[in-house]
């Protein structure tokens, strides 16, 4: 039976190519992709929000992207590096199953280990199911690395990094708003007019950044 | 003078990887069980577990780092952690069950060419999603390829669940959380009196 590939066969096979043995690729791209969707989303909504002064719309498109900018950045290094480095670790030979390392002493190969040009999967000369076998030790492997890294990097670092940063920014225009309320200066820095001061209520019920 | 910069930073980036490596003890797993454990995350665990494992492990560390900012008063920890805690369980639900739907959606419409027959009813539908090339070329096991492409398609359906579910849950659950904290807090001084009353 002759089957016809759907008009989607590029993307199909663009998925394939790319992510169709690697999920721990698969898992940071799409990561990043979620980061990047969730905060083009905010700036949507904070664009086309009619109850949202022009004025504060200049200061809060920046501050969205620097939030998402922050996300992004410390998602990509983190779960990059801990990937790349449990990568490393099974290519070069430094973490293996026994049954592998076997392998390896008995092709004299044990001096190798841990060398950046030596690559198990090429190198050592395995058979079919042997390779097979180090295959899915290293998915498990990059899987395990990528969800440390991005435990680490969206559950603990970014809170920090994104705690720190609004409790700047919060003091910042606290502070300025009572040197505009006490010099009653006419000059009010733009994207600060016709704003009031932050109150529990907005805090509560401004959604921020939801990660999806 | 732009390859010459490229291969610096290749240069670079190797040492600064030999270094790391040179610093890690060589491991070698020896137990069964965990090579088979890692075996079985690698085939098995795709981005609805791991966006619950994040899910689990946010609801167990970001809320404490809010009630220990001490940059902000006592009053904005407190509905800034029940404000995390909702934010994550909304975040955490929808993205789990969306992921694990669209990844369910894409495996009915993926089949192996090689299983069509005659007798099935839509073949075209079925294979709406197979990639025949990477088949072709040898790709087998069509596990990581599904769960790739069914993230990706929830992603997609995501940017609008992120404003008809996540945002008006964590909207309703804050405001739920935040009514308990107050709650809680206005009991504190009369229970303080009913004590100091039977003292």
């Amino acid at each position: 039976m002759s089957l016809k590939p759907s008009f989607l066969a590029p993307f199909n096979e663009f998925v394939a190519k790319h992510y169709g043995k690697d999920t721990g690729k698969m898992l940071i791209h799409t990561g990043v992709v979620g980061w990047i969707l969730s905060a083009a989303a905010q700036v949507m909504a904070i664009v086309v929000n009619d109850k949202i002064p022009k004025e504060q719309k200049m200061y809060l498109v920046p501050q969205e992207l620097a939030d998402a900018g922050v996300n992004i950045l410390s998602f990509y290094a983190i779960t990059q590096s801990a990937k790349s480095l449990a990568s490393n670790l099974v290519k070069t030979g430094k973490l293996l199953p026994k049954s592998i390392c076997g392998i390896l002493e008995s092709k004299g190969l044990s001096d190798k280990i841990g060398k950046m040009d030596f690559n198990v999967f090429e190198d050592a000369g395995l058979s079919a199911t042997a390779t097979k076998r180090l295959e899915s030790f290293k998915s498990g492997v990059d899987v395990v690395a990528t969800t440390v890294g991005s435990v680490l990097s969206c559950n603990i670092v970014t809170p920090l990094v994104r705690n720190e940063i609004a409790a700047n920014r919060q003091k910042d225009l606290v502070a300025r708003m009572h040197n505009a309320d006490t010099n009653h200066s006419s000059y009010v820095k733009p994207g600060y007019a016709n704003t009031k001061r932050p109150s529990m209520y907005d805090f509560t019920n401004n959604s921020g950044s939801l990660k999806i | 003078m732009a390859i010459t910069g490229l291969n610096s930073i290749r240069t670079f980036t190797n040492a600064a990887s030999q270094r790391v490596i040179n610093a890690c003890p060589t491991m070698t797993i020896s137990s069964g069980k965990v090579n088979k454990t890692l075996s079985w995350i690698g085939k098995h665990i795709s981005s609805p577990e791991n966006r619950l494992i994040l899910g689990v492990t946010a609801l167990m560390s970001q809320p404490f780092i809010d009630l220990h900012n001490r940059k902000v008063d006592e009053d904005t920890r407190k509905v800034s952690a029940a404000r995390t805690v909702a934010k994550i369980i909304a975040g955490t639900s929808t993205g789990v069950a969306i992921r694990y739907a669209c990844i369910k959606a894409i495996d009915a419409f993926t089949e192996f060419p090689e299983k069509i027959t005659a007798s099935t009813k839509h073949p075209c539908l079925k294979t709406f999603f197979t990639p025949f090339e990477a088949i072709k070329d040898g790709l087998k096991d069509l596990r990581h390829y599904k769960s790739a492409l069914g993230t990706l398609v929830s992603l997609g359906v995501m940017v609008f669940t992120n404003f008809l579910i996540d945002a008006p849950l964590t909207k309703f659950l804050t405001n739920k959380f935040v009514d308990r904290i107050h709650e809680k807090d206005k009991e504190k001084p009369v229970q303080n009196k009913e004590v100091r009353n039977v003292a």
